[in-house]
């Protein structure tokens, strides 16, 4: 009966779904046009997405970022904080000898997304994931205490605040700039050469701020929710 | 093309089924995952142009994709990365105080 009815009403769903889709009209495409066209000359950054992300609509990553700020905190708050039992399974040589062989890589990998987030694919959220990911893959091949032993704690949610705070602070330099909060190239700071690691204004700190901030909170997500009673 | 969008309207249906029909909290959790990850192959598909290429504007590029709904599009993935663990840590905290992720047990719990 309970099936019944959900598959009544998935199907229901599914044809309003789908007669949306199909009678769509073509969306206004004037906005899309004017990034294409002029989003090099007004942000510096060759990458529109990174543009988009930190320059057109930067006050939407600050949001978004503090999704994640918040995700972290009630994660730390709501899980308990005793030792983890579900880790205990010992991995061989080869496992550990092969993690702690990629782990540099994975941090130059991390830190070239970064750093090179206005001029192709990545930015600070893709960075910030692999930089996560090396504490990730080290608390589960050798444990949570040595994990936090190597990147204490304290450490990661001083890291986290200090990406939400420079965030903040980078936005503010475009009011003392005098444009906007969040203002890069409009307030008159140099833009660079299109195409040059040192282009964009403000952007690749803005970069460098989020993906600290995305990977202190992701490594703290993970080690929060892995700690069982 | 178009079958893109009635591979999005299959997945959002298989997701809502799932949350519709499945009692396990996780399996919930997934169903909601699956709409997450159909709503984000919209968007991608609403960027898309014929022969166009990613949006970075380096030398020599003819024809971009749609660079609005990929930025929208990471925003999603942020949120919904920061979703899902907010559910799961919830559902730590009910298995640990009912000791089931049956939702049928749980509500008879509550009386």
């Amino acid at each position: 009966m309970r099936k019944l009815i959900s598959s009544i009403t998935v199907f229901l769903l599914g044809g309003i779904l789908l007669t949306t889709f199909f009678t769509m009209p073509e969306g206004a495409k004037e906005l899309s046009d004017y990034y294409i066209s002029s989003g090099v000359v007004d942000t510096g950054a060759i990458n529109l997405i990174t543009a988009i992300l930190f320059d057109y609509r930067g006050f939407d990553t600050l949001g978004e970022a503090t999704v994640i700020f918040a995700a972290a905190c009630t994660l730390a708050f709501l899980v308990p904080k005793q030792k983890v039992h579900m880790l205990s399974a010992r991995f061989s040589v080869i496992v550990q000898q092969s993690i702690s062989f990629i782990l540099p890589f994975l941090f130059v990998i991390g830190m070239y997304l970064i750093f090179y987030g206005h001029l192709s694919p990545g930015g600070g959220f893709t960075g910030g994931v692999v930089l996560a990911s090396i504490v990730i893959l080290t608390t589960i091949t050798f444990g949570i205490s040595y994990s936090d032993r190597q990147v204490r704690p304290r450490v990661k949610s001083l890291l986290e605040s200090f990406g939400a705070i420079g965030f903040v602070i980078f936005g503010l330099f475009g009011i003392f700039a005098g444009g906007a909060f969040l203002a890069n190239g409009q307030a008159g700071f140099d833009l660079g050469i299109p195409g040059e690691l040192t282009s964009s204004g403000l952007i690749p700190y803005i970069n460098f701020m989020t993906g600290l901030k995305v990977a202190a909170g992701l490594s703290i997500m993970f080690t929060s929710l892995i700690k069982e009673e | 093309m178009n079958s893109i969008y009635a591979v999005v309207g299959i997945l959002i249906c298989i997701g809502f089924y799932t949350i519709l029909t499945k009692t396990n909290l996780i399996k919930m959790v997934i169903g909601i995952n699956i709409i997450e990850s159909a709503v984000i192959l919209l968007l991608v598909a609403l960027s898309y142009k014929p022969g166009g290429s990613a949006p970075i504007l380096d030398k020599g590029y003819e024809l971009v994709v749609d660079p609005i709904p990929q930025a929208l599009a990471l925003t999603a993935i942020v949120i919904g990365a920061s979703t899902t663990a907010m559910m799961l840590a919830l559902i730590i905290k009910i298995f640990s105080k009912h000791h089931t992720l049956d939702v049928r047990e749980i509500r008879n719990l509550r009386g």
